[in-house]
């Protein structure tokens, strides 16, 4: 169990001065509209808000751009279409801190990788969120992949990896015995690591907007406001209304292609590629100590084995183009070749064993990098697209550049003054399942919610599932990302109804319209004696 | 952080555990308290609300809740104490347990002998690789059965069945109960994995359609499930070209198998019996820590309650009497084994100090006459069937252990045709 | 003219696979049973078939939405619909006793409907 040390209060920051907006009540994440939240009306026409800075997409790249804008005097909201945080490819990864060398170097990619892994073992602390430095090692089965394990060396050395060395296959199997025999030599990175990334999103998101962004879900923009003649951006219009600010940032992920061509940017293409992943049961979360690759082919890094930042094994991804920038379905095929290819690198993986699958889509550009930069014209166009891998571990050094861009390219449209209020730190939810039985007693002696247990499988409490939704979580999918709750071995079997329950008592709805995850995702379709009533009005 | 010393801790207030209650009390024990992780008694049993219980305990046919009623007012009658919303969420080597509960906070309840009851968990979606969408709309059957006979919540329309286990057979009927269309069970052996009764009555009487050989290939559905893709299975349960449909439904029902939920056991350092997923124990249900007992599901996914209540009640004395240290040990020891046609048994090995039954289940159905028996002469009885869906029994008796060759150390169970 | 019927015996959960011969509606001969409750099931399932009917009914007040009931005896098998029905629309006030009587006479069967567990009210 992981000592926690000093327990901080929830949500609440130093005393600095004045207290920042969003002090830890229910966060303003509801924006412009009210009534239900589960079926937020079409509003047009009327103007939400005026900001300064709009960041459209709030995965990795709009939460951790959102959270550095937020230590100046800015207005910034974070816009996303999804009905809860994170979605898209930000929610469905493998979690990975990539060292940074199997980028080509003169690459964006490769420029902001290794400085992305830095940010975040500066940040995790500060921020609480979940990282293990696990190391990574890329596996090398034949003389061939040897002689490409010197020159990810040699790339990873230009790129600025520390610590990179190339160990023979006895050495690694005599730090990790689960490693396929077959394994001839493997290079290690030590800088190689895993993060919750659900948390590590919450995290920068919760942040920013204690000091004050604003976060508006189920927001999706239609259309980019310009200037006549179309050499200024003036604002978007959305699902819920017109929202108006000098400076836009597109980082809507596998979507940002279709948000650059609202100015008339065809440049950026998107090129769909999906990943299928297995989550496999705590009990052999132990049987590695690291994550492991095979060397990677044109398509990209491999399906890998790692050992999640929760203790669980992570089998995957696959790498398939497809036509749909939001279908997530897995498919047999799909599945098949993630444990084939997990069994090469641990051949003793017990297969029965998976808790999970799923798959996420990569927002690949056609070029195959980031694309970076704020647009000639319109002005006031910032692009933060085609983020793929290793987009989550370079988001943090991304969004320090986007600030340094925004200074030098955009001072004539808003003014990054420092927020003297602004607090870089933040406390994540209490995880009950890491403190030590004194700290458990204290807190459950202060609140007795924290001593109602309901997710059995990891040990998150009624207490922590309140507070996940005084933070903003309305779905049952949200309570999960907030607590792990409904992620162990029997996959929410035990608490979603009770997780539905409080839900619905602490958000004040009728439990039928509790949802997975957001939008027409209801879990349940009514009350059960309503049933024969319809049934019974229908044939009268 | 306080302790509470009681002569017998048991881990669970379902049907094993409230009758291994009753069976410590009765055995002479005085503080026998039962720990409860919900907020009333029953277990499982809470929200089986159909009849089919208890015929062999009570002559009767009663519901789930019924069943309970009986052994939880005997239970409050022979003194054994409950502590309801108590979650036990970790036991020590030494069979100690840690609790939590929201009066109380966190207590250590050191037993002098523990009854493990926790029963099983049910298998996830992800456990038989399901492939798709993840929409809403995804149950495991049991979960679904919360939802409707206790929170009153309906959780889908139009509902496809995966797995014709006795969960999955009786939700297809509660289903239909509450309103609802049942498109078909799916099940990918050759035949019914629960109860003959409850496919007569679970499916027969609606005209439910019941497709064996068949697997839920993917869902589909991005926010709610729409559909699934169904297929017929070879016998390698590869689809069959050809068979493939699209069935539109709403909801899918999970019956694909109980997992007994042994993570306490395996904190404890209990050994686990890799077939059944259970403890490994003797016919006195005691596990590889001589002070650690346990009965009912958390050791074999039985099939009738009446079974499990026994094994808690002979669990619950034995443990009692352990902590008097008036349990027999020693005497010879026999490993059980499982014959060509045993798929699961418990205990997984016995002593001749005492009678011992040997509960399995058949790898298969033999719908002829065959025989069930134990090798050495030890024990044969002859039946008109031996299915997957319904266990089978040895009984052995101590005298014959006793008298058997001292060469012989391991007993085969095994059920063949006549 | 003697008809031949197959259906399984539900007296219990072993299931007997029954061969009934009846003739004009009167059984004839009767095979496959274990024990005398599987003649009396293959009586019964040719002049009067009935089910036991278990369900939940809406409760106010109380520490759960709804309550188990069930039928205390066999419902017609043709009135069991209407018997789902008539469950769905009582609401019973809590505290529930056990085996209290829900519906009386239920549909007309002459079976009343009970409650299958003790409910205390909302805590």
């Amino acid at each position: 169990m992981m000592k926690r040390g000093i327990l901080k209060p929830l949500g609440f920051p130093k005393e600095v001065g004045a207290a920042p907006q969003n002090d830890g009540c229910l966060r303003k994440d509801w924006g412009a509209f009210q009534g239900s939240p589960l079926d937020p009306p079409e509003v047009t026409g009327v103007t939400a808000g005026n900001y300064d800075v709009l960041i459209v997409g709030g995965g990795i790249t709009g939460a951790t751009l959102a959270r550095e804008l937020s230590a100046f005097d800015l207005r910034v909201a974070v816009l996303d279409k999804a009905g809860d945080l994170p979605s898209g490819a930000s929610r469905a990864n493998s979690g990975m801190l990539h060292a940074g060398y199997d980028d080509k170097p003169g690459t964006v990619k490769a420029r902001f990788c290794a400085p992305g892994n830095k940010r975040y073992r500066e940040l995790h602390e500060m921020l609480d969120f979940t990282l293990r430095p696990w190391g990574s090692y890329v596996c090398a089965f034949s003389e061939a992949d040897c002689r490409h394990l010197e020159k990810l060396k040699d790339q990873g050395a230009r790129n600025g990896v520390p610590g990179l060395d190339i160990v023979p296959g006895d050495v690694l199997r005599r730090r990790e015995p689960q490693a396929s025999p077959h394994i001839v030599a493997a290079l290690h990175a030590p800088t190689g690591g895993v993060v919750n990334n659900f948390e590590a999103v919450l995290a920068f998101l919760d942040n920013a907007q204690q000091n004050g962004v604003e976060l508006f879900l189920d927001t999706e923009v239609r259309r980019v406001l310009l200037t006549e003649g179309g050499g200024e951006v003036l604002g978007v219009e959305t699902s819920r209304g017109i929202f108006l600010a000098p400076v836009i940032v597109n980082a809507a992920g596998t979507h940002s292609g279709e948000i650059a061509a609202l100015v008339g940017d065809e440049s950026i293409q998107i090129r769909p590629t999906r990943g299928e992943y297995f989550i496999t049961d705590k009990a052999i979360g132990s049987m590695i100590k690291s994550f492991f690759f095979p060397c990677p082919d044109e398509r990209g890094k491999g399906v890998t084995v790692a050992r999640t930042a929760d203790g669980n094994l992570l089998l995957g991804p696959t790498s398939v183009r497809q036509g749909d920038k939001d279908d997530t379905a897995t498919t047999p095929q799909g599945l098949a070749e993630v444990m084939a290819g997990a069994l090469r690198l641990v051949p003793s993986i017990p297969q029965e064993l998976t808790i999970t699958s799923f798959a996420g889509i990569r927002a690949a550009d056609r070029t195959e990098d980031f694309r970076i930069g704020a647009l000639a014209r319109p002005r006031g166009f910032v692009h933060m697209a085609g983020i793929k891998s290793p987009g989550l571990t370079s988001a943090p050094a991304l969004a320090l550049h986007v600030v340094e861009l925004l200074r030098e390219e955009l001072a004539d449209r808003i003014s990054m003054k420092p927020n003297p209020h602004s607090i870089p730190e933040r406390t994540h939810i209490l995880r009950f399942a890491a403190l030590t039985m004194e700290e458990r007693q204290d807190l459950v002696r202060q609140n007795p919610a924290y001593a109602q247990i309901v997710c059995r499988c990891e040990t998150v409490t009624e207490a922590q599932i309140v507070e996940a939704v005084r933070r903003g979580a309305r779905t049952v999918a949200s309570v999960k990302m907030w607590t792990r709750a409904g992620s162990g071995r029997c996959q929410g079997g035990f608490c979603c109804p009770r997780v539905v329950d409080i839900l619905a008592r602490e958000l004040h709805m009728d439990p039928d319209e509790v949802t997975r995850h957001g939008g027409p995702s209801r879990l349940l379709v009514g009350h059960t004696k309503a049933f024969w009533q319809k049934r019974e009005a229908h044939h009268a | 952080m306080p302790e509470v010393p009681v002569d017998v801790a048991i881990v669970g207030a379902g049907p094993a555990g409230v009758a291994a209650g009753i069976g410590a009390r009765e055995a002479g024990a005085k503080e026998v308290l039962v720990l409860e992780r919900d907020w009333d008694l029953g277990g499982i049993l809470q929200q089986c609300i159909h009849p089919g219980f208890g015929l062999r305990t009570f002559k009767e046919e009663l519901t789930g809740p019924e069943f309970m009623h009986r052994w939880i007012e005997r239970a409050h009658g022979a003194g054994v104490r409950f502590s309801t919303n108590t979650m036990v969420f970790s036991m020590d080597d030494d069979g100690s347990l840690w609790t939590m509960n929201p009066h109380r906070g966190i207590e250590h309840v050191v037993p002098k002998a523990v009854v493990l009851a926790m029963g099983c968990r049910e298998r996830p979606a992800g456990a038989i690789k399901l492939t798709g969408t993840r929409g809403a709309g995804i149950y495991t059957a049991g979960t679904a059965q919360r939802f409707v006979n206790m929170e009153g919540l309906l959780p889908g329309k139009r509902v496809v069945i995966l797995g014709s286990g006795d969960i999955g057979l009786i939700m297809a009927r509660r289903m239909i109960w509450e309103g609802a269309e049942v498109e078909g069970v799916y099940e990918i052996m050759p035949w019914a994995g629960g109860l003959r009764r409850n496919v007569a009555q679970c499916l027969d009487d609606f005209h439910i359609p019941f497709h064996l050989e068949h697997a839920v290939l993917s869902t589909h559905g991005r926010d709610r499930l729409e559909g699934v893709t169904v297929a017929k299975i070879d016998a390698q349960r590869r689809p069959v070209e050809g068979t493939e449909r699209y069935v539109p439904c709403d909801t899918l029902l999970l019956a694909v198998g109980l997992i007994p939920e042994n993570e306490l056991s395996r904190m404890a350092g209990v050994a686990i019996h890799p077939g059944t997923g259970g403890p490994v124990v003797n016919q006195f249900l005691q596990t590889s820590k001589p002070q650690i007992f346990a009965a009912g599901n958390v050791v074999i996914v039985y099939d009738l309650a009446d079974n499990v209540s026994d094994e808690g009640m002979r669990a619950g004395r034995n443990a009692a009497l352990y902590a008097a240290g008036d349990l027999p040990c020693g005497g010879r020891r026999f490993e059980i084994k499982g014959g060509k046609a045993v798929r699961l048994f418990s205990p997984q090995w016995i002593t001749d100090g005492g009678d011992a039954t040997v509960f399995f289940r058949v790898v298969r159905p033999f719908e002829c006459r065959c025989k069930v028996f134990a090798d050495h002469g030890l024990f044969s009885q002859t039946h008109r069937y031996a299915r997957p869906g319904e266990m089978n029994e040895v009984h052995l008796s101590a005298r014959d252990l006793r008298s058997l060759d001292p060469g012989v150390t391991s007993l085969t169970v095994d059920v063949e045709e006549v | 003219m003697t008809r031949t019927h197959t259906f399984l015996c539900v007296s219990c959960p072993v299931g007997c696979s029954l061969t009934v011969e009846e003739e004009e509606g009167v059984l004839v001969a009767v095979s496959g049973e274990s024990c005398p409750r599987g003649r009396r099931y293959a009586e019964t399932e040719l002049k009067d078939p009935r089910r036991t009917f278990a369900g939940t009914v809406a409760v106010s007040g109380g520490a759960l939405p709804v309550c188990p009931v069930r039928s205390r005896g066999g419902i017609p098998k043709g009135l069991l619909a209407d018997v789902a029905r008539a469950v769905s629309q009582v609401v019973v006030e809590a505290p529930i006793v056990i085996g209290q009587v829900v519906i009386a006479d239920v549909c007309g069967s002459g079976i009343d409907i009970t409650a299958s567990r003790s409910l205390g009210g909302r805590p």
